[in-house]
């Protein structure tokens, strides 16, 4: 049996671990920054020292959940070695051939190991919240714009449901929406069938709009969009995928209509508001006078311009997200009992915070950095965006 | 603060070579260079240029308001004797406000909207010289009064949104005056207001500097206006002064170039579209980063000379013997011939005006408005737009003139189908479109029927290409069959509105204003427009650039045979350009005719004011001054009968009070010239030109 690890050796070999991960954030800002006066909103990030530090948090993470195959040393849900919560640097009892020999930060109660469960959990925290994210931004472009563009009646109804939702405890609709009686009734799937279908009718407006000049084309992207959109949307909202391919297990269903759900509303009032500013530009008119219609206006002409407030909220909103996911996990409502997300993983930590700090900790520090990451990147990108 | 070695004998601003500089992340971005002037007392100096040619730089280096990226990178401001350059921020302060004062262009934005008139005012003496705060509040009640405010009691108990954009200024002219500052700088005071309310400031402005020895730096980019208010002016391009000296002796006897070119660009008594078409100045602005060696305007200069305008040493003022402190910074200007006649372009021939194309019948166009916050309260109705009638044909400018608030924007949304009318009808090539929203027209109508906005930066759309913009317009309007003929005939448009055809990739910020103008007018008549309304097109522009996309219009509109609604409020360009002219007040019709005879005596007596209003840059032009009294009514409360009555100065020569009674009918005049007034034919008759020109 070999001794324990030093903290310095213990450094090394993470660091040594997650080399895939510092050759990928190299090109990617050898590139960058070299191209920067070439890359518009994106080269200017790297102008701004904030931004710039963001970025290479959220691209550490990012690249991290791409290579977390590579970067793990054990299977992120087997259980090791007979010690519970062993400390980190402990090296493991019989190791097999090919097996990692240490826990480089320690195992958690039932001896799994916290170094690959967090590295594991990013993979899982950045494909739902960008996913869930996206889905509230297409629910609440698709109904702001005509909410802002049109005011009037339907204005004033979509904000009453808006304000409704809003004005609902967050937390109370997760536990409503994830017990089981609820879920027997089957609201989450009712909800997930309306909240799904938004993007199809947000990619269909968007190229009928602009192409029904020229109806081959035309055809060509809303036949495209409408195929797989369904196809997709069988898939997740029901699933009921002839092919196999789209599938969503229950659990994280739940999870994923939740966040959307709570997300929308917001993003809807945001869009709003900027498009009751942008409605008065005279390019808006111009568009008007040569008889361009409703939808066009609103998803090329002024859509397009909303793009910098809406960048910098898509950064923070994926944060909040995050942050929403990890309380989820938390208080159990998490995507699985065994998944390594890292809210599940600190809840399980928490039980013997008093003697073990480990198990909490490293997942907990992850969540910090992701979060402060897309919240420095999203205040690189105001400040950068303002400029000229 | 008793700075006694200064002698009231020098100069109270004396500028001498001073250079600004903004650094940027990129480079360092000259903007104001070798820039020299002295303001003595009493005086008021003109700082002239387009716009980006430095001249409110100057203005904020004076106080030493630059921001954090502007730098004063050498010579000196002198102000009474002591440098500005180096002074601390402490003695800045007491300088700023009390000793100099500053006015900004956007009268609203130099208000405190969260605090009363009077409380702003009075800031100022209880500030700067420690005064107790009952007597500050006297004191404001007598600028109040000073500033010609009627009742300056409610005034200052008032918030700065209670009053019109004409008041504010008004305020914002008092609260520069609170401490009786030896210098006052007005940066474009009246570009925000309309032309009538501007001829009242402008008056107030010049008494209260004869009034209180106030010198003065008055920043403006309209040369009419510097010819009213100032002594001497100082004429900008690109960074740098061309051209100073006495008002009077640079406009009759100019020295520079520039000075010339920008003369023969703006649109004066006299210049008229066909026979003597305006002279543009050919090119564009440099950028501050890419301005040539030697002469920065070499390369636009008729007398250019190869290596000796564009040597690397630069180019320095030098005097013109014989004038007061007249200067220009021209090498050949002892060579060149000042009186040579413009050289003539041939000159076009007139359109013919053919048959009637729009006429329009009793329209009416009423808003309703909801009283209450909360959908109750009384409706109110604005009447927009009052029995509009007339028509235009074929080839024909037709121009709508009227200041803010007097329908021609409604009018122009009515015609272009994006509101109904309330009543009356549009005739449209003998098509009836008085109820036909734009989604109800056919394409031809809507192609037919279009519009080229006033704002430069509002007008494209910033995140699409210019091509990309263009061609929208021609699938919208269902031309040519494939995109190949469509790309092919965006090409065609842009080399109609003589832009390059590379422009066709750019993104809107890459060009300048008036290139932006042009891409609109170029989408404007992407599907062969017949009628095209101009909301504006030019004011926004920059006087230069103003003549080229002018005569661009008017050849593309000789070609076509269009039909151009011109709606603006300047009178200037619209005696240059339009056959026929429309005056607007509140939604009323009130004179129309040719442009001859609206520019000619009789007048309706609002046409009167708005043409003495306008200031014109040629000092051999006696205009006669008549300031209105008051601002526009509002359209949500008219006045009864006729609607000018409230600031009518020929009111009493009707009798039995017909005008606060009865709305007066439209009359016809001799050769169709029409005037709504009460006015006897005789007193009608009896009225004298506004803008005479002086015998030569």
């Amino acid at each position: 049996m070999d001794d324990a690890l030093s903290w310095g050796s213990i450094i090394a070999r993470i660091l040594q671990q997650f080399l895939p991960v510092w050759i990928a954030l190299i090109v990617t800002f050898a590139l960058s920054i070299k191209f920067k006066r070439n890359l518009g909103l994106y080269g200017k990030l790297f102008d701004s020292p904030v931004g710039m530090v963001g970025f290479l948090l959220v691209m550490f993470w990012v690249f991290t959940a791409i290579f977390a195959d590579l970067i793990i040393t054990m299977d992120p849900i087997a259980q090791f070695g007979r010690i519970k919560n062993p400390l980190p640097g402990t090296a493991l009892i019989d190791v097999k051939d090919g097996q990692y020999g240490y826990f480089l930060l320690g195992g958690d109660h039932l001896a799994r190991d916290v170094f690959s469960r967090v590295v594991m959990g990013a993979r899982r925290v950045l494909t739902i919240a960008p996913a869930a994210t996206t889905f509230a931004f297409m629910v609440g472009v698709t109904l702001g714009l005509p909410a802002g563009y049109f005011g009037g009646k339907l204005d004033t109804i979509l904000s009453f449901f808006a304000n409704l939702v809003l004005a609902f405890p967050v937390i109370l609709l997760f536990y409503l929406l994830v017990t089981p009686e609820i879920r027997v009734t089957g609201i989450p799937i009712y909800l997930a069938a309306v909240l799904f279908i938004f993007p199809i009718i947000f990619f269909a407006t968007l190229f009928n709009s602009r192409f029904f000049t020229n109806p081959p084309r035309r055809n060509l992207y809303v036949g495209v969009t409408i195929v797989i959109g369904l196809w997709a949307y069988s898939g997740l909202a029901f699933n009921a995928d002839p092919l196999g391919v789209w599938s969503m297990d229950p659990n994280l269903l739940n999870v994923f209509v939740s966040v959307v759900f709570v997300n929308s509303p917001t993003v809807f009032r945001i869009v709003r508001g900027i498009v009751m500013d942008l409605k008065a530009r005279d390019y808006v008119a111009a568009g008007q006078t040569r008889g361009e219609g409703a939808w066009y206006i609103m998803l090329w002409e002024i859509l397009p311009n909303a793009r910098g407030p809406l960048i910098v909220d898509f950064c923070l909103r994926i944060g909040y997200t995050t942050i929403l996911l990890g309380t989820l996990g938390f208080f159990g409502l998490g995507v699985s009992p065994e998944s390594p997300d890292w809210g599940s993983t600190i809840d399980d930590g928490r039980k013997l915070l008093s003697i073990y700090l480990h198990p909490a900790i490293t997942p907990a520090l992850a969540l910090m950095s992701l979060v402060l990451g897309l919240n420095l990147l999203a205040d690189g990108l105001r400040e950068e965006s303002m400029k000229d | 603060m008793t700075d006694t070695t200064w002698d009231p004998s020098q100069p109270i601003l004396e500028i001498t070579n001073l250079s600004i500089s903004f650094f940027t992340r990129m480079r360092e971005i000259p903007a104001v260079m070798d820039f020299s002037c002295a303001v003595m007392q009493g005086e008021s100096m003109g700082l002239v240029g387009e716009s980006g040619c430095g001249k409110s730089t100057v203005a904020l280096a004076v106080m030493r308001d630059l921001g954090k990226n502007g730098k004063i990178v050498g010579g000196t401001i002198k102000f009474k004797g002591r440098d500005l350059t180096n002074m601390g921020e402490e003695e800045l302060r007491h300088i700023r406000g009390s000793e100099i004062a500053m006015i900004y262009q956007e009268p609203m934005a130099s208000l405190n909207p969260a605090m009363k008139i009077g409380a702003q005012l009075a800031e100022v003496p209880m500030i700067h010289q420690g005064m107790s705060k009952t007597e500050a509040w006297a004191l404001a009640r007598q600028i109040v009064a000073d500033v010609r405010l009627p009742d300056p009691d409610r005034i200052i108990n008032a918030f700065p949104h209670q009053l019109s954009g004409g008041q504010q200024q008004r305020i914002v002219i008092a609260m520069a005056l609170m401490s009786k500052p030896a210098l006052l700088i007005l940066d474009e005071p009246t570009t925000a207001l309309d032309v009538t309310v501007e001829a009242g400031i402008v008056d107030l402005v010049k008494e209260l500097g004869r009034k209180y020895g106030t010198s003065m730096l008055f920043i403006s980019h309209n040369l009419g206006l510097i010819l009213d208010t100032c002594d001497r002016l100082c004429v900008m391009y690109s960074g740098e002064a061309v051209e100073t000296g006495n008002v009077v002796q640079v406009f009759d006897k100019m020295r520079h170039p520039y000075t010339q070119a920008l003369f023969r660009s703006i649109p004066l008594p006299g210049a008229d579209k066909n026979s003597h078409p305006l002279v543009a100045i050919p090119g564009n602005f440099p950028l501050p980063h890419e301005r040539p060696d030697g002469c920065n305007f070499g390369p636009r200069c008729d007398y250019f000379q190869d290596g000796l305008c564009n040597n690397t040493a630069g180019i320095a003022m030098s005097p013109v013997p014989g004038d007061d402190r007249h200067a220009s910074r021209c090498a050949k200007w002892e060579s060149v011939d000042w009186d040579a006649p413009i050289k003539i372009r041939a000159a076009k021939p007139k359109t013919p005006i053919g048959k009637v194309v729009l006429k329009m019948e009793d329209l009416k166009k009423y808003y309703s408005v909801s009283g209450g916050s909360f959908g109750g309260g009384t409706k109110k109705v604005v009447k927009a737009n009052e029995t509009l009638s007339f028509e235009a044909r074929e080839g024909e400018t037709l121009a709508i003139v009227g200041e803010s608030g007097c329908g021609k924007s409604t009018f122009a949304k009515v015609l272009m189908g994006l509101e109904t009318a309330t009543s009356g009808t549009i005739m449209l090539f003998d098509e009836n479109v008085q109820s036909t929203p734009i989604q109800q027209r056919n394409t031809d109508m809507v192609s037919s029927v279009q519009m080229v906005f006033q704002n430069p930066f509002d007008t494209l759309n910033p995140s699409m290409n210019v091509g990309r913009q263009i061609i929208r317009a021609l699938e919208i309007f269902k031309f040519g069959k494939s995109d190949q003929d469509r790309t092919d005939r965006m090409l065609e448009l842009l080399d109609l509105v003589k832009l390059p055809r590379a422009f066709a990739d750019r993104m809107p910020r890459q060009l300048s204003g008036g290139q932006k103008q042009r891409v609109g007018i170029a989408r404007a008549f992407a599907g062969g427009a017949k009628v095209v309304v101009a909301d504006e097109p030019v004011s926004a522009l920059d006087v230069s650039v103003q003549a080229a996309v002018t005569d661009l219009l008017m050849d593309i509109q000789r070609e076509n045979k269009t039909t151009l609604l011109f709606i603006s409020h300047d009178l200037s360009i619209v005696r240059y350009l339009s056959d026929r002219v429309m005056v607007m007040y509140l939604g009323h019709v009130v004179e129309m005719g040719t442009t001859d005879q609206v520019f000619q005596p009789p007048y309706h007596p609002y046409t009167e004011a708005l043409l003495s209003a306008v200031p014109i840059a040629d000092t051999r032009v006696i205009r006669k001054r008549i300031v209105l009294e008051g601002d526009i009514p509002s359209a949500m409360n008219p006045p009864p009968g006729c609607p000018f009555q409230t600031r009518c100065r020929w009111k009493s020569q009707v009798p039995n009070g017909l005008c606060d009674i009865e709305m007066p009918p439209m009359r016809t005049l001799a050769g169709g010239h029409q005037v709504k007034c009460h006015l006897s034919d005789e007193i009608l008759a009896s009225m004298e030109p506004v803008i005479k020109m002086a015998a030569e």
